[in-house]
């Protein structure tokens, strides 16, 4: 059941440039590492047992020479086109006079440039390609690379973290993918990227990393909480799909070029839950992204900016307020119509963007779909650019359910598992946006059917505690003060504009000498405070009202192993995580603080790039005591307790 | 109240401390006063003399603020303790701080020993964990030896790495 295997015989990475170049030779047992058994003719011995296997050099997909080559080449194609147009435009603004022979000179110069450059990145990729082969060895795997710089990256596989599988729409069409494996190892933590498998051969080595990582992890088995029960009780939810989900079949019908799906393999455990989203989910998680949100806010800044200024500048030298012409010309029809007019024109645009950015994010959830096999969680995602991420139930490092302002006013949320990110798996944006927000296990679901979806697809996490120790009666003063005047925009925003109202106003006064030019100017700087501060209110309200809903609901509530932390306001987190995740806590108080006998309590966690800090404001200080004595490691979880000192 | 930690630093850390601010003061004010004292003796003017003493005020505030004020308070706010199974460490004046760390969460522990306090026979300890790392500057060698072992072993017994 393995796909295609590469077959050069090559004994050592020093050995592959005399070796590689016959792909006929018969596959061999050979370990870098004991290069003198692979030399011996030790093939017979070995073959017969399965350990001699996992050392076949497996190479990537042909497609790799010139699906890159193409990638390449495109981008040199850019580049030339435009070189030779500015010299193009050179010659012919020089002389004057339409030269044929200089043009087609140059012409032909730069397309034979062109044909050698692309012959050197085919030869490039061929070598490369020649070059690249990844062994699954006894306790690691390890990926070799490079023409003249041999590299060679090895992982354990009890160090696997998440195996991600991408590809972009012409990989797509080939049916070929990138796999990236995660180890979070160290500070310049990068994935691992095997580049151009097949379908069927991705599909084969992810779940081969983790049959290998749990047979590494066997001895400590016993201890990782069993939710085998669970998984077998758990209903099937919501197997209906939607619209896109035709794209999606589509897909897996065509399933590329190259695919070879009947080479795919029989997954070694049939999943124990999956779902995909309704047609309602999938739009409604696309109109309600935060894009929306920030539209909204645009929208209404613009509009109440337009007609400010509209009302100062139909009128600007009215020695009244600009505000005062305002209230009275708005009955005036033809002004009340310039207004609809502007306001129309800029609901529209926003809409447009509103729709535009909605369905790209109806997309790229497009065949979304979140199963449970065994201990790994996968989730698989769009429509043109496939991604399929997965992760081991050991590596989530928290659950989180998120509501953004518009899901929460309509009871939705967005529920992800964070994990430890890279820095950098590709230099793409796309792949860095998918890494900072974990795992995506439901982008959009009534909150009423989170316990559902997480006792599914996350039975560890049924035992998270229920209820919550809320912050201290003091943390709404506090909340309020912080949130409206420290770190207040409205509340600043006011200030600034104040300040420069009244150096604009007493320079005027100390001139004495106005002219209707300058009052007019006046009127208009203050036609425009006025408007800032309407949005400094504005913003101020929902500040407050953010503040008080914070104080109500947050809190955090812990249990023998999980602790969970709630922050509320306008959006609203709640983030639920096992004990032995947390790095280490501590609670921080200011002297404020201190009077007001509270604490902030603030929880490290390794999820994301160099660890998460969850941090919770104002809990009475004997919850904040308890809680760092709860933080403090049982005697039960340490054997050897000796004690020091 | 939670008890503070039980042990304190080494008090020759204080005299660390002084030596290594007032090397960082000093050289800031050099690199500050230096260019205005040359412009003053190239061209003597009122302003550059307000400047020069402005800064040597500043100056000799921070030296009685960080060399007198600061180190005994900070001396007497960090605390410490090596329980069984995890670290608690106090710290911060104005600030105040008080970590857990378990460990079982150390990823590793280092002593270090720059030359000032290699001369006080004085190490600093690391800990490090996946989301950070806490350094407590100043105890005497033989602790931290015993520091660093302790973390070690029992980094050993966690079960898996993050």
């Amino acid at each position: 059941m393995q796909p295609t295997t590469e077959t050069p015989n090559m004994n050592t990475p020093e050995a592959a440039n005399e070796t590689a170049v016959t792909p006929d030779a018969p596959v061999t047992a050979a370990t870098p590492a004991a290069p003198a058994a692979a030399a011996t003719p030790a093939v017979s011995a070995t073959a017969a047992t399965p350990a001699s296997s996992e050392l076949q050099h497996y190479g990537v997909h042909h497609s790799y020479i010139w699906l890159g080559t193409i990638r390449s080449t495109l981008a040199i194609l850019f580049v030339l086109i435009i070189s030779m147009f500015s010299s193009l435009i050179s010659i012919i603004e020089d002389g004057g006079v339409f030269e044929l022979a200089t043009m087609g000179a140059i012409v032909g110069g730069i397309g034979l440039l062109f044909l050698l450059l692309v012959g050197v990145i085919v030869l490039v990729h061929f070598l490369a390609y020649k070059r690249l082969y990844f062994t699954l060895g006894p306790n690691e795997f390890s990926l070799y690379s490079g023409i003249i710089t041999k590299k060679r990256v090895h992982v354990p596989y009890d160090r696997v973290q998440s195996v991600d599988a991408r590809a972009s729409l012409i990989q797509r069409l080939f049916g070929v993918r990138n796999v990236f494996i995660d180890t979070a190892g160290g500070a310049a933590n990068k994935a691992v990227t095997v580049p151009y498998l097949t379908k069927a051969q991705a599909e084969w080595l992810t779940s081969e990393l983790y049959a290998r990582k749990r047979q590494a992890l066997q001895p400590q088995a016993a201890q990782v909480p069993s939710a085998a029960g669970a998984v077998s009780a758990a209903p099937v939810y919501n197997q209906q799909g939607n619209v896109l989900d035709v794209g999606k079949q589509a897909w897996d019908e065509i399933g590329g070029v190259f695919a070879d799906e009947s080479q795919v393999p029989q997954v070694e455990m049939r999943p124990s839950f999956q779902y995909g989203l309704t047609n309602k989910q999938l739009f409604l998680a696309g109109l309600s992204n935060n894009t929306s949100f920030v539209l909204l806010i645009i929208g209404f800044i613009s509009i109440i900016s337009q007609i400010v200024g509209l009302a100062s500048q139909i009128f600007p030298s009215q020695t009244d307020m600009a505000i005062n012409s305002f209230t009275s010309q708005v009955v005036n029809p033809m002004f009340g119509f310039g207004i609809a007019i502007s306001i129309a024109g800029i609901v529209g645009f926003l809409v447009v963007i509103w729709i535009i950015a909605a369905a790209g994010q109806c997309i790229s959830f497009g065949g979304f779909r979140a199963r449970r096999i065994g201990d790994r969680v996968e989730v698989e995602r769009g429509l043109l650019q496939h991604t399929r991420q997965s992760i081991s139930i050991q590596r989530v490092q928290a659950v989180v359910v998120k509501q953004s302002v518009i899901r929460r006013l309509i009871g939705y949320c967005e529920v992800s598992l964070d994990k430890i990110d890279t820095n950098s798996a590709d230099d793409t944006s796309q792949n860095s946006s998918l890494n900072t927000h974990g795992v995506v296990i439901h982008p959009f679901c009534k909150l009423s059917d989170v316990p559902g979806i997480l006792q599914g697809i996350v039975p560890e996490y049924a035992a998270v505690p229920q209820g919550r120790t809320p912050v201290a009666p003091v943390a709404l003063r506090r909340a309020i003060i912080r949130r409206c005047i420290w770190q207040g925009g409205g509340f600043w925003l006011a200030v600034c504009t104040a300040i420069v109202q009244i150096a604009i106003n007493l320079s005027f006064v100390s001139g004495a000498a106005s002219s209707s030019d300058d009052i007019a100017f006046l009127n208009f700087t203050n036609a425009i405070a006025i408007g800032l501060y309407v949005i400094a209110a504005v913003v101020f309200v929902l500040e407050a009202i953010s503040a008080v809903k914070w104080a109500r609901e947050s809190g955090f509530a812990v249990n023998e192993r999980f602790m969970k932390m709630i922050n509320g306001g306008l959006s609203r987190e709640e983030r639920s995580f096992p004990r032995n995740k947390i790095q280490y806590g501590f609670t921080k108080t200011n002297p404020f603080q201190r009077i007001s006998n509270v604490a902030t309590i603030n929880v490290r966690t390794a999820a994301g790039v160099g660890g998460t800090s969850v941090d919770m404001k104002d809990v009475a200080c004997e919850d904040a005591d308890d809680w760092l004595n709860w933080l403090q490691p049982h005697p039960s979880q340490v054997q050897s307790a000796q004690p020091l000192q | 109240m939670r008890e503070l930690p039980s042990s304190q630093l080494d008090p020759r850390i204080k005299s660390v401390w002084r030596i290594n601010d007032a090397i960082w003061i000093v050289i800031s004010f050099l690199c500050c006063f230096v260019p205005f004292a040359i412009v003053a003796a190239v061209e003597p003017a009122s302003w550059v003399f307000m400047v020069l003493a402005v800064e040597a005020i500043v100056f000799l505030a921070l030296l009685v603020i960080f060399l007198i004020v600061l180190p005994p308070i900070r001396y007497m706010r960090w605390r410490y303790q090596l329980n069984d199974d995890f670290l608690d460490i106090a710290k911060g004046i104005v600030w105040r701080k008080r970590y857990v760390i378990p460990f079982i969460r150390v990823q590793n522990t280092d002593t270090r020993q720059g030359p000032i306090l290699r001369a006080f026979g004085l190490s600093s300890v690391t800990v490090a964990t996946a989301a950070g790392e806490h350094e407590i500057p100043g105890i005497n060698t033989e602790h931290a030896e015993q520091l660093r072992d302790r973390a070690a072993e029992l980094a050993r017994i966690a079960r898996e790495d993050v």
